[in-house]
């Protein structure tokens, strides 16, 4: 692997692709954001291996990278405005489609997430979808285990009554 | 007239407007395109992505029209296309499409191929789309009729894998390049195809009679 | 209602447990940016494993009334099974690219798996400088590509299917199957 074996290197892309880009779909809640993060954390990987001291751990270190790569894509998202330009040839075509009509549960779930500030869903994420003990969220994330935990708390705390909200109407 | 006028003047000074917003929605065009047609572009991707279409090929196109140093009138026409028939592919081929059979399904539809013909090859292949449209595109560019290109991949959809389905539309290819007639090339090779993967079946099941 | 409120919570985690499908192309986006020649001195030496000979067969269909430049796909050839060439992984395999280019100063594939980048994929001079070639994982899916000679020349392949020209320079296109 540090010899630079491109192959191999392509195994453990396709390998860790799903289980990354769960985390990074979740994370930014745009697909196309999360597809350019997981690339940007497998290239950064790659350059970086040396630094990977030991192969076991790689995967978790390579989690790590990506931990900070949606970070800085969730900024820039922030910052981003979109708008529509009112091209009525293409949108026509395009509404043609079917629209996306994600089931209503999908939709909630994601609209809650977005309300989470981005740490506190990172935190969620880390300890609940990808089911991580907090020593391990501390390495990735260089935050406190108390800290990790008041985060992982008052995620749940805020999803419940985002949740409830919902249920109510 | 007044009207459309005032409309498009509005739009162009919007698009001038978010010029540096559409500029960071993909940093690859970022370094390529003027700030006008990158915005242009941004918005033909954001209404794309709204629609729950995939913008990856749409990036693409654009990044092909910078590399072969396209005007940008060019550029966002081509993807503004692009954007419509992977709209008509989604359409066509149903909303749980990945995005290499829809890109395949744009394809096709761009050959010539009729968007009924799509739906018809999703419901008779159960095994992804993309082998059996690119072989249906590259048949139709080829010279084969989008009529008898469909009907030769629809007959192979049900029983042939993609490797089968590769070499026929191969076979097809010599056939014409050797001087066949298209459909004629088309319409043999799909038999001797058929007959390839009935004799297959034949010979992986011992008690059944040839 | 604290019970009913986990209940709710419990199944939006199960839910985001769900596996989500990326695209498997990402993989090849990575693999070209990372055996770019500009990646860096580790780069170098990771960049053998593409420049290894690899035998090279022309079809004879390929001799029919072409012009000087021929590019032949080995995995297009008669000759050989439809699978072409190491599977790296699931659904990346290794495509070869050769074309006869006499004379030419430099070639490059550029295509969409490299986000047409003419500096990121440059084919190797073989046998005299007549021939170039290189080897590239590519996903499962249709990839539209083309060569440019001499950083000016676009060519498309005389062999492969020709992709539908928005631009006026040809292409071809790439089906690898999945």
């Amino acid at each position: 692997m540090r010899a630079g074996d491109q192959a191999a290197y392509a195994v453990l892309v396709a390998r860790y692709r799903a289980r990354l880009g769960r985390y990074a779909v979740h994370m930014l809640g745009d697909r196309d954001d999360a597809e350019e993060a997981l690339q940007d954390a497998f290239v950064r990987a790659y350059r970086s291996i040396a630094r990977c001291q030991d192969d076991a751990k790689f995967g978790a270190w390579l989690f790590g990278i990506l931990v900070n790569r949606c970070r800085t894509a969730g900024r820039r998202a922030a910052r981003r405005q979109r708008m529509f330009v009112r091209d009525d040839a293409s949108l026509a075509r395009a509404a043609a489609a079917e629209q996306p009509e994600a089931p209503d549960w999908d939709i909630t779930i994601r609209r809650a997430l977005d309300r989470l500030a981005p740490a506190l869903r990172e935190a969620f994420l880390l300890k609940h979808v990808e089911e991580l003990e907090y020593e391990a969220m501390a390495e990735l994330t260089g935050a406190k285990v108390s800290a990790l935990k008041m985060r992982v708390l008052r995620a749940r705390e805020q999803l419940r009554a985002l949740l409830s909200e919902v249920e109510r109407v | 007239m007044t009207t459309i006028h005032r409309v498009s003047g509005l739009v162009l000074v919007a698009a001038l407007l978010l010029a540096r917003a559409a500029s960071a929605q993909d940093p690859r065009l970022e370094h390529h395109l003027d700030s006008t047609t990158l915005a242009v572009v941004g918005a033909l991707m954001d209404s794309a992505r709204s629609a729950g279409l995939p913008v990856e090929p749409l990036v693409q196109r654009a990044l092909e029209g910078t590399a072969k140093h396209a005007e940008p009138d060019r550029i966002i026409a081509a993807v503004r296309r692009l954007a419509g028939e992977l709209g008509v592919a989604r359409a066509a081929l149903g909303r749980e499409s990945s995005p290499a059979e829809l890109d395949a399904g744009a394809s096709a539809l761009r050959a010539g191929v009729r968007p009924e013909d799509l739906t018809l090859l999703r419901q008779r292949r159960t095994q992804s789309l993309t082998v059996a449209l690119a072989a249906l595109t590259d048949l139709v560019t080829g010279g084969v009729p989008p009529d008898s290109a469909a009907a030769a991949v629809l007959a192979l959809a049900s029983r042939a894998r993609d490797d089968q389905i590769a070499d026929f539309r191969r076979a097809v290819e010599r056939d014409i390049a050797l001087g066949a007639t298209p459909a004629a090339a088309a319409a043999v090779r799909v038999d001797a195809t058929l007959r390839e993967v009935a004799g297959a079946a034949n010979s992986s099941n011992p008690s059944r009679k040839p | 209602m604290f019970e009913h409120d986990d209940d709710a919570l419990n199944r939006m985690i199960d839910r985001l447990r769900e596996p989500v499908e990326m695209d498997p192309r990402l993989d090849t986006r990575v693999m070209t940016r990372v055996a770019s020649p500009g990646f860096g001195a580790r780069a170098a030496s990771a960049w053998e494993w593409l420049r290894r000979p690899r035998a090279v067969v022309i079809s004879p269909i390929t001799g029919l009334g072409l012009a000087a430049a021929i590019a032949v796909l080995v995995w297009f050839l008669p000759t050989r099974a439809p699978e072409r060439g190491e599977p790296l992984a699931s659904d990346v395999t290794a495509v070869q690219f050769v074309v006869v280019a006499p004379g030419a100063e430099s070639v490059s594939l550029v295509g969409d798996f490299n986000d047409w980048d003419a500096r990121l994929t440059p084919m190797c001079a073989v046998r005299d400088g007549r021939l170039w070639t290189v080897t590239i994982p590519l996903a499962a899916g249709r990839h539209r590509y083309a060569f440019l000679v001499n950083g000016a020349r676009w060519l498309a392949d005389p062999s492969a299917p020709r992709a539908q020209d928005d631009f006026g320079a040809p292409s071809s296109v790439v089906t690898v199957g999945g």
